[in-house]
């Protein structure tokens, strides 16, 4: 090869390497009375390889389909997708060998133990008996499932059947794992241990792309995410970019008797870090692009005015905010049940 | 060699759950010993009559005892498979590269085994009580009767998945029972029966399975009869198996 051909193709190559999942243009439509509704209206995503990807969006909004059409469950009607190197459409046999999958429902038999479970998926995936055995031993290890592993799976709590689905999902080593609303129904303990093994996961190499409803779960635990609203990535990027993007707000309570709050509204209006100013019930809600300047310049003002303050409060924006520039909604009333995601 | 691997996997694993609810086993066996001890007796006045010509009645109610062991045993599939959607085992087994043909008959083969053990004890009590053994014939009427099975429990699974509904399903279900068993004579021969009974009975699948086992039963092993009843039955058997494995295919919980 020669030396121009190699600097013309490795970049190529790296870059094919880098993502994990590429998904371009997919749509989906499901038949339905009223002339079908449209799940996917033309989804793109680029997750890259070892990042907890997270994908934030009410029911209905099309997160379960896209993860479905990206595991082989679903034929998209248009759009590719590459998983792990692998089209989606043309080799999904080869897929399947190369992620793990763990369904809302998640897919324990329910009439076996927790063991018989791991031997028969890892079986399954083509493993032999002995790194089958080997594997399940590690698993039951990792994932803590060791004083119920012999117990049948009807008989597990919730936090218990949702630890062995995420060993089910990843018993053949994975590169990439799919999670749709793992922690949907767990307490907050449970939740926040599936968390901390999520997390060690993805530091052990795995790409990781899980749906979500909870704001919370999106903002702490993905690298990276994508707001998906009515079959669309509306906002993409990693959760401090997303809501770097919009002002964070001083919100000030002043002294009762304080004079004019509509003067020192105006007032404050003029300082260079404030974008916006408005009175919310006696209170004033002052955006500032960046919180920290933006707090000390709002004190300074209010100082120099000799304005009484009763209560000095600052509201980082949220995920919730950036949904709500986008969509216009807040993603707490965007769940629309009639539109309950095209199961 | 993996689907063999696979579907030994698959159908160890539906043994197992067999196995651990030991209740349905029980039930399997005791239904048929109770036809034989409660509904053969009703039968002995007609010994030597119309539609029994070997004389015993036995020879001609234990092959049609044994197609609704079959059927029985098959037709459970469904209902394991919908309860299978519910908890999202299909789907989790579907993203496994295991191959939706052995996901089909691991289930295929439990129920066989199920109607199997049963069948031949049910044929050992019959013995003792009149029942002609013909061991040519009974090996090959215990072989046809598997055909059955395996085509009503895939028959079941695939309308399961496409039904999604325990409540559909269980209407599809025994609203086809009646007249499937009915209309292949398993009680009572349709020969018996007036012309246009025998007419509609023709465009029942099951019913050449019944016919063929009576003269399996009886001993007669190369006629039209036989050779028409195993064609049909395993016809019948691989289009749902062909059938189900579809469905697996596109299964959606």
């Amino acid at each position: 090869m020669t030396a121009a051909a190699a600097a013309t193709e490795t970049p190529g190559a790296e870059r094919a390497q880098a993502w994990a999942v590429r998904a371009t243009a997919l749509r989906k439509k499901f038949p339905s009375r009223g002339g079908g509704v449209e799940a996917l209206r033309g989804v793109d995503l680029s997750i890259g390889a070892g990042e907890i990807y997270g994908f934030l969006g009410p029911n209905g909004a099309g997160k379960t389909t896209t993860l479905r059409i990206l595991t082989t469950l679903l034929p998209a009607d248009s759009g590719e997708a590459v998983v792990a190197g692998v089209d989606v459409r043309r080799h999904p046999a080869e897929v399947r060998h190369r992620i793990g999958y763990v369904g809302q429902l998640g897919g324990a038999d329910r009439e076996a133990t927790g063991r018989e479970n791991l031997l028969l998926q890892g079986r399954l995936y083509g493993m032999s008996r002995t790194d089958t055995e080997r594997r399940a031993g590690e698993l039951i290890e990792l994932l803590e499932l060791s004083a119920f592993s012999q117990r049948i799976v009807r008989s597990y709590s919730g936090g218990q059947r949702r630890r062995l689905e995420v060993a089910l999902g990843i018993m053949h080593r994975p590169e990439v794992l799919f999670l749709d609303e793992p922690t949907l129904g767990l307490d907050p303990q449970n939740r926040a241990n599936l968390w901390a093994q999520l997390r060690g996961l993805r530091d052990a190499g795995t790409t990781i792309l899980l749906t979500t409803h909870y704001l919370d779960e999106a903002d702490q635990l993905s690298d990276r995410l994508a707001i998906i609203d009515h079959g669309r990535v509306v906002a993409e990027g990693t959760p401090l970019e997303l809501k770097q993007r919009y002002p964070a707000e001083v919100i000030i309570i002043p002294k009762p008797g304080t004079a004019e709050l509509g003067s020192l509204a105006t007032d404050l209006e003029c300082d260079p870090q404030v974008s916006r100013v408005h009175i919310d019930d006696g209170a004033l809600r002052i955006q500032v692009p960046d919180p920290t300047a933006g707090l000390a310049a709002v004190i300074d003002r209010l100082r120099a005015g000799g304005v009484g303050v009763l209560r000095v409060s600052l509201q980082e924006p949220s995920l919730d905010d950036v949904f709500l520039h986008e969509t216009g909604r807040s993603l707490r009333d965007a769940g629309d049940p009639a539109a309950a995601e095209a199961a | 060699m993996t689907l063999l691997l696979q579907t030994a996997l698959l159908s160890r694993r539906r043994l197992l759950e067999t196995l651990r609810q030991p209740i349905w086993v029980f039930m399997g066996l005791s239904v048929p010993l109770l036809y034989l001890a409660l509904f053969a007796p009703l039968l002995t006045s007609l010994a030597g009559g119309p539609g029994f010509p070997t004389g015993g009645v036995l020879d001609v109610f234990v092959p049609g005892i044994l197609a609704l062991m079959a059927f029985g045993a098959g037709m459970g599939a469904g209902w394991i498979v919908i309860g299978e959607l519910d908890t999202g085992v299909i789907e989790r087994l579907r993203v496994t590269p295991a191959s939706r043909l052995a996901l089909v008959l691991g289930t295929v083969v439990r129920d066989v085994i199920t109607f199997a053990v049963p069948a031949v004890i049910v044929l050992c009590v019959a013995l003792p009580f009149g029942f002609h053994s013909h061991w040519g014939g009974l090996g090959l009427l215990v072989v046809l009767m598997t055909l059955l099975t395996a085509a009503c429990s895939a028959g079941s699974a695939a309308l399961g998945i496409t039904l999604q509904q325990i409540g559909s399903l269980a209407a599809v279900v025994t609203g086809l029972q009646l007249p499937l068993t009915l209309l292949s004579g398993v009680l009572l021969p349709l020969s018996l029966g007036p012309g246009w009974l025998q007419g509609i009975g023709h465009a029942n699948p099951m019913y050449y399975a019944v016919e063929a086992a009576r003269q399996l039963a009886a001993g007669t092993v190369a006629t039209g009869t036989v050779a028409l009843g195993f064609g049909v039955t395993a016809a019948a058997a691989l289009l749902a198996i062909w059938w189900a494995t579809r469905a697996y295919r596109r299964a959606m919980a």
